[in-house]
Formats: structure tokens, C-alpha cells, sequence
């Protein structure tokens, strides 16, 4: 790996970014470098990540996924990534894997403001609204009208003449949203198999590797977008959530953007392979999904599971247990306020309120993605442990979920 | 117990493992070998996890000396990665 040149002015930001307070810890699945402990190993603990490269003060984005992260750095929107680089999704020009932070050429010239990770793709968005993609593209997800994988970032000339605002990566599709647009503001491309593009009944046509606009937000102001395994969901300003693609819980996969009946007001959303974390403007955490979460490795806990359901309403029941849980309250939070959720393929991570801000782990445990020490699933939040480095009254916590790993990032509050 | 049912055709031929694949949740891939499927086997398992799903497809495709046919009919076309710069 090659050795990044450092001009002075970096290295005189690297100084001022040491000496602000912050940290940056990972855990979980770790054979592909994507923990950036430089070792290729699994975590079952948090670690500390004490390379400069991470300047925590700094990074104001993370994104995690398949086994690889992006982080997006305040100063300059510039980015960094590192991880699995096998398909070309780390934008370094070349398919090696990374093992420490390393600028995406790239982006050091052109600002980026918002970033999302796939499972072996990327998506960057810059300042003016231009979109740009790089990674796996067999099923065009990339959005370039081919099937081709790319190594450095390549925009989506597609969209040249449109504002986007944000972009989601999930599996095998992306979605990327449009600023303030008349028309439809959300756009989907790649693998649309099982509805995921919400584009298109024709069930013949499995991916679509130009943007198609998907239809039924014309006059819907969504505030984000976000995608996970063959999972698409937008969150509206006003608190509603749509989802479309494959069904949870076993139940039929959408081709059209559906409507979450509720009467609860949604601030914040995270999709993993399975399931859905659903932020009430009440700073209380939902459910949608989830029959695997937790109980992947032991059908005798999916037994019990089907027999007492979480609690909380709403809630359908059915002879065929292929549907057992529509929404669900998540267990065990005893009134404890929520903050931040995030959501991994199978395992789920949460930040509550300070004072006693902590990050809670539940889900499915087997690479040590929920940080408690062990590789045990747990069926409701158990608080994870990073150390009292910094005094917790002055910090604020943030957390991220990539496939099977978390990483959290401690900073200074700003008050 | 299966993780998932997935079709052979949303599997992706992968030449350096020499096997079908599909994104395992840990990070791995689920993998499964010609020479299993001729002989009927329907589990891919994920070398990193103990997880594994079941492969959904008709051995008749995958019997005798098929290589060939194989190739032409199960491989989807467009999943071999090309990378250009």
C-alpha cells in the first residue's frame, strides 16, 4: 500500500485535529481491514482506534457496508475509506482491500457532502448536487447504463442536470434523492428483483442500470432516503414512512412504495437485512420485522419467539408464522429516551439520551457486532462498555452498523 | 436453520472461489460448488459464520459432463465483474 503524500497544510490540520478530543472505536466482523484496527481479525469489544487518521472531530458522516466504511470529513468534505476494496468500492483506483483511512483522490478537490456504503458499492454526493458512484456494478447498480464495475469514482452523468441531495446504497441498488424538485425526488437503479427500485410490475425486468423515477412522491417533501439489503424506505418531513422492496417478516415483497399505516410520528429510520428501527419523534424505538434478528443460529429461540412476541401494539398475529410481527415496540428500554438508531444486516445498535448516554446492542452476536464481549445474539438492548477515556458529560455518542460490524464515534458535545 | 431461500440465478459466479455466491449478513459470501450441485446438494454455506442458505434450482441443469451447458444457461450473464477505470 502506498504511503499517502502529506502536504504541510494536512499535516498542520492532522496536528489541530489530535489535539481536539474525540474517539472513534469499531468492533465485529474484521477479516477485511473494515474495523481500521489494521488488524484482520473479528472484535468482540470496542477498540479504541488510536491512528491520526481518524479525526473523529472531524468526520461528520460514517457509512458501513458489506465490509467497508466511508467516512466524510467536515473540513472540506473530503472523504475517506478503507476495507474491502475487492470490487473497486473504496475508490482508490485499484480492487485492493485497505486496511487504514485513505482519501479518495478524487474528492480532495471536489467537495462531497453526503456518502452511503452498499454491500460492495459506493455513493458520494458533492456540494453542487452531482452525484458519483464506484464499486460493484453487475447489476447497474453504479447507474453508468452498463454492467460494469469501476475502481475510481465515476459520476452519474444520468443525473447531471438534477440537484441531488442525498444518496442509499443497499445490496445490489441505490436510490439517491432530489434537492427541492418539482416531480418525482426520488430516483432508483440497479437490481429491482424484488421491487427494491419500486419502478416496475414487470417482473421480467430485474434491474434497471439507468435512475428510474420512482412514482408517488410528487408531492411528498421526503427528508431522507435509505436502502439495506433489497430494503428501500423514505421518510417524509412530516413524521410518515414508506418502504417498498422485499417484505419483512416474511410477507410479499412491494413493487410499489407503500404507506406504514400509524399513527406514530417517525424522525428517524434504519434498514438492515430483515428489519426495520423506527425513531418516534417521542424518542422511542420500533420495530419492523425482524424474525431473524437474534435468533438466527438457534430455531429452539425462534420456537419461543413465535409463541411471545415482543410487546407492544401494534401487532398482528396469524396461523401462518410466517407473519408474525408488523411493529413492535423494542423490549426492555423501560422509558430510556433514544437519540440515534442504526440498524446492520441482522444486528441493531441504538444511542440514548445524556446524561446516561450510552450505545445499545441487540441482534444477532456471532462476529462480536454487538460489542458486549461475546458472540451470544440478544434478543433486547444491552449496554456496550467504551471505556471512560472521556468524561461522558461532555461528549456526544454516535453510531454506525455496516453488515456485520458497529462503529461509534465519541465527540466533544458542542454546546 | 436456512438463513434464506435464494434462487440460483441471484447467485454470482465467483472464478477465483470457483463457486456460486451470495452476500452472507456477516460480510462473508454464502458459497456453493458446481460439483455439489450435480450431486444434488442444496446448502451454501458461509465459510466465516455458521450460517447457510438453500439453494433453490433443478439438478437436471447441473448432471453429466454439463460444464459447458452449465455455463451457458446458469451463469448470469452480467455478473461477471469487469472493472474499468
Amino acid at each position: 500500500m502506498e504511503e499517502t503524500e502529506r502536504t504541510k497544510e494536512e499535516e498542520e490540520e492532522e496536528e489541530r485535529e489530535r489535539r481536539t478530543v474525540g474517539e472513534v472505536w469499531s468492533w465485529g466482523a474484521g477479516t477485511d481491514g473494515q474495523l481500521g484496527t489494521a488488524r484482520l481479525q473479528d472484535e468482540h469489544l470496542p477498540q479504541l482506534l488510536l491512528s491520526l487518521d481518524f479525526a473523529p472531530k472531524t468526520i461528520s458522516q460514517l457509512a458501513c457496508g458489506g465490509a467497508h466504511v466511508i467516512a466524510l470529513t467536515g473540513n472540506y468534505g473530503k472523504v475517506l475509506t478503507w476495507g474491502r476494496g475487492t470490487s473497486g468500492q473504496l475508490g482508490h483506483g485499484d480492487l485492493n482491500n485497505c486496511l487504514h483511512p485513505k482519501p479518495v483522490k478524487l474528492f480532495e478537490t471536489l467537495p462531497i457532502s453526503h456518502v452511503s456504503a452498499g454491500w460492495n458499492h459506493s455513493g458520494f454526493v458533492s456540494d453542487n448536487g452531482r452525484v458519483f458512484t464506484c464499486g460493484d456494478g453487475s447489476f447497474g447498480q453504479l447507474g453508468h447504463g452498463d454492467y460494469q464495475s469501476h475502481y475510481s469514482p465515476v459520476e452519474v452523468s444520468f443525473l447531471g442536470s438534477k440537484n441531488v441531495n442525498q444518496i442509499a446504497c443497499g445490496m445490489r441498488h441505490s436510490l439517491v434523492l432530489l434537492k427541492g424538485q418539482s416531480g418525482a425526488p426520488i430516483y432508483g437503479f440497479g437490481s429491482g428483483k424484488h421491487g427494491q427500485l419500486g419502478v416496475s410490475n414487470d417482473r421480467i425486468r430485474r434491474s434497471f442500470n439507468l435512475p428510474e423515477a420512482i412514482m408517488g412522491f410528487e408531492d411528498v417533501e421526503i427528508l431522507a432516503i435509505i436502502a439495506n439489503g433489497d430494503h428501500s424506505a423514505a421518510l417524509t418531513a412530516d413524521g410518515h414512512l414508506y418502504t417498498w422492496g422485499r417484505g419483512f417478516s416474511g410477507s410479499s415483497d412491494a413493487y410499489h412504495p407503500q404507506l406504514l399505516s400509524s399513527p406514530l410520528n417517525f424522525t428517524q429510520v434504519a434498514l438492515g437485512w430483515n428489519h426495520a428501527l423506527l425513531l418516534t419523534d417521542k424518542r422511542e424505538v420500533f420495530m419492523l420485522g425482524g424474525k431473524h434478528h437474534g435468533l438466527l443460529s438457534d430455531p429452539q429461540k425462534m420456537t419461543v419467539e413465535l409463541h411471545s412476541p415482543i410487546q407492544g401494539t401494534p401487532y398482528q398475529s396469524s396461523d401462518d408464522d410466517k407473519r408474525v410481527t408488523i411493529l413492535a415496540k423494542v423490549p426492555d428500554l423501560n422509558g430510556i429516551k433514544v437519540v440515534q438508531v442504526a440498524a446492520g444486516s441482522e444486528h441493531s445498535a441504538l444511542v440514548t439520551v445524556a446524561e446516561n448516554g450510552d450505545i445499545m446492542t441487540w441482534g444477532w452476536g456471532e462476529h462480536g457486532q454487538l460489542g458486549l464481549g461475546d458472540t451470544c445474539d440478544q434478543m433486547s438492548p444491552r449496554i456496550v462498555c467504551l471505556g471512560d477515556v472521556l468524561p461522558a458529560e461532555q461528549t456526544q455518542l454516535s453510531v454506525y452498523c455496516g453488515s456485520g460490524f458497529t462503529f461509534a464515534i465519541k465527540s466533544e458535545r458542542i454546546l | 436453520m436456512s438463513y434464506d431461500d435464494v434462487e440460483i440465478e441471484d447467485m454470482e459466479w465467483n472464478e477465483e472461489l470457483q463457486a456460486f455466491t451470495y452476500p452472507c449478513p456477516c460480510g462473508d459470501l454464502f458459497q456453493i460448488t458446481k460439483e455439489e450441485l450435480k450431486i444434488g446438494e442444496e446448502i451454501a454455506r458461509c465459510p466465516s459464520c455458521s450460517l447457510y442458505i438453500t439453494v433453490i434450482y433443478n439438478m437436471e441443469d447441473f448432471m453429466g459432463d454439463s460444464d459447458r451447458n452449465s455455463k451457458k444457461n446458469l451463469e448470469p450473464s452480467k455478473q461477471q465483474p469487469v472493472a474499468v477505470a
